[in-house]
């Protein structure tokens, strides 16, 4: 069975690099509330790149432009200063506007897909493929992950007090509203980069539920970003061992593995009663 | 006695529609300030403009030179659910003095604790801060608002949604502060009976403008009635300044 898993080496390495950071950025997400500001990034991620597909098989070869990461990149990082300016000013609920945008967002990504030229063979695009990782893609998820954590690392107290406190923070002096940008944007970066390979649903369970696993087991915030990174680290190896031996798909594989993780976690906090 | 904050003829509000106008007020050293008004009137709105989270629409704040705030928000604004200490919160109160992309030395931690003793809080530094009764909430939010070492304390609704012992105890510490420290301190609740025997001076926000002044002028039945609308009857008992709201009474309740 190692040996198998083993073949798609590359694609386990790649998802690691995915769900360890997402898991890691996904306990700012769960604590700030904006779980859904992560599933409406990524359908904005995963419209952009079937906007790309569209364009690509219309015969506008328009460079850059009609990479699909390069579009994916830019819709992600436009949702995210749209969400990390929405917060501050909140002129309709904010979980309104993250509904519209993941509902029209999803929708739009369908029907430029379904208008693409050979639009049901780049589905796997808009859906994931997890076990397609190879090595160049994962150097490029590392070269995004390392500034990005590299930064929440050093940018660790500055998140953490505009994230709890906004009010307090903004009467010292800290700029909450650059901060949550700034916050927003590496979100974004790490889906847009991410959503190619895992799809939709798997960067979304990435987000959310290691994350949950942490605040459920953990006492402490280091702990909670610890246990976060572990849960989503074992989701992958679960999953791989899960699916591929026995021909499953290794996404939802990896997101039944996280679900376990999340339960366990909430028996071990019954179990504990704190 | 100096003045730290000075407010000329300000207008204050949101989207430049004024919700306050022509506010004139000056809060001196060792000033100990309550700002009353009914729910909605522009208390929070009132510290925003003098924390400078809001900037005024009209007229000029004034804050002298090395006046710090020390802020405490109302305790529903925290959420319990972020796995912290009562330490981890307190050492916030720092986190301007450290430095971007710095943590929190030492010395840090020392003043975090200090600040903890000073509102009888050291012993829970270590306590989660979601397993606090309100009470202690409160009093780690002050200590928060203290380790910055700031000039004037800023309270926004302190004894909301305490109980009764609770909000003897927060008062009664609000006030220490301010008689054993010398601590200037600006206090916004809407609880009138609590602030009128805790404060030194009362502003009641009516009608989008302040009545400022010593709580015996300020503090009458006829600026009350005006103020909410309805009879209001000012007692005396035990030294204890009591606002009473006439009303339609169950039978009995008058002949106690």
């Amino acid at each position: 069975m190692v040996e198998l898993i083993l073949l798609f080496r590359d694609a386990l390495y790649g998802s690691l690099v995915i769900a360890v950071t997402c898991g890691l950025l996904g306990v700012w997400v769960v604590l700030r509330r904006i779980v859904f500001v992560g599933a409406a990034l990524a359908q904005l991620s995963s419209a952009g790149i079937a906007l790309a597909l569209l364009l690509a098989g219309a015969g506008l070869g328009l460079g850059l432009a009609t990479e699909p990461l390069t579009l994916a990149l830019a819709l992600t990082l436009l949702g995210a200063v749209f969400f990390g300016v929405g917060s501050q000013r909140q002129l309709v609920p904010p979980d309104a506007t993250i509904g519209v945008t993941y509902a029209v967002a999803g929708a739009v990504g369908v029907l430029l897909i379904a208008k693409a030229a050979a639009g049901e063979a780049h589905d796997l695009y808009l859906h994931g493929n997890i076990l397609g990782l190879t090595r160049q893609d994962t150097w490029l998820e590392v070269v995004v992950a390392v500034p990005v954590l590299l930064a929440h690392a050093v940018f660790y107290k500055e998140f953490l007090f505009v994230s709890f406190d906004p009010e307090t923070a903004r009467t010292q002096g800290f700029r909450v509203l650059r901060w949550n940008l700034f916050l927003y944007f590496t979100i974004g970066l790490v889906i847009a980069f991410a959503i190619q390979s895992a799809g939709v649903l798997v960067v979304f369970n990435f987000l959310v539920l290691p994350a949950v696993t942490g605040l459920l087991v953990a006492r402490g915030m280091a702990g909670t970003f610890l246990v976060a990174g572990v849960a989503a680290a074992i989701a992958v190896v679960g999953g791989f061992i899960m699916s591929v031996p026995f021909d499953l798909p290794t996404g939802s594989a990896i997101i039944a593995v996280s679900g376990l993780l999340v339960m366990l976690a909430w028996v071990i906090r019954r179990v504990r009663g704190d | 006695m100096t003045d730290l904050v000075r407010f000329e003829q300000v207008s204050l509000g949101y989207a430049r529609r004024p919700l306050l106008r022509d506010l004139t007020f000056r809060l001196a050293a060792g000033d100990f300030l309550g700002l009353v008004g009914p729910n909605g009137s522009g208390k929070t709105t009132v510290l925003r403009g003098l924390l400078g989270t809001l900037a005024p629409l009209d007229g000029t704040i004034e804050i002298a030179s090395g006046v710090s705030f020390g802020y405490v928000p109302q305790r529903e604004q925290i959420d319990s659910r972020y796995p912290l200490q009562v330490l981890d919160v307190v050492l916030m109160g720092r986190y301007h003095r450290i430095g971007l992309g710095r943590r929190p030395s030492a010395s840090d931690r020392a003043a975090a604790m200090d600040a903890l003793g000073r509102v009888g809080m050291a012993e829970v530094a270590g306590r989660h801060i979601g397993g606090l009764s309100g009470g202690q909430k409160q009093r780690a939010l002050i200590a928060r608002a203290l380790v910055g070492d700031p000039t004037v304390l800023v309270l926004d609704e302190p004894t909301n949604g305490l109980d009764l012992v609770a909000t003897t105890q927060i008062l009664g510490l609000i006030r220490e502060l301010h008689e054993q420290d010398r601590l200037t301190v600006l206090m916004v609740s809407h609880a009138l009976n609590e602030v009128a025997n805790y404060v030194d001076q009362i502003g009641l926000l009516v009608d989008g403008q302040l009545r400022l002044g010593p709580i015996d002028e300020v503090l009458t039945e006829r600026s009350l009635s005006d103020l909410y609308g309805i009879p209001v009857e000012v007692a005396s008992f035990s030294g204890h300044r009591i606002v009473l709201a006439r009303g339609h009474l169950r039978n009995g309740a008058d002949h106690g």
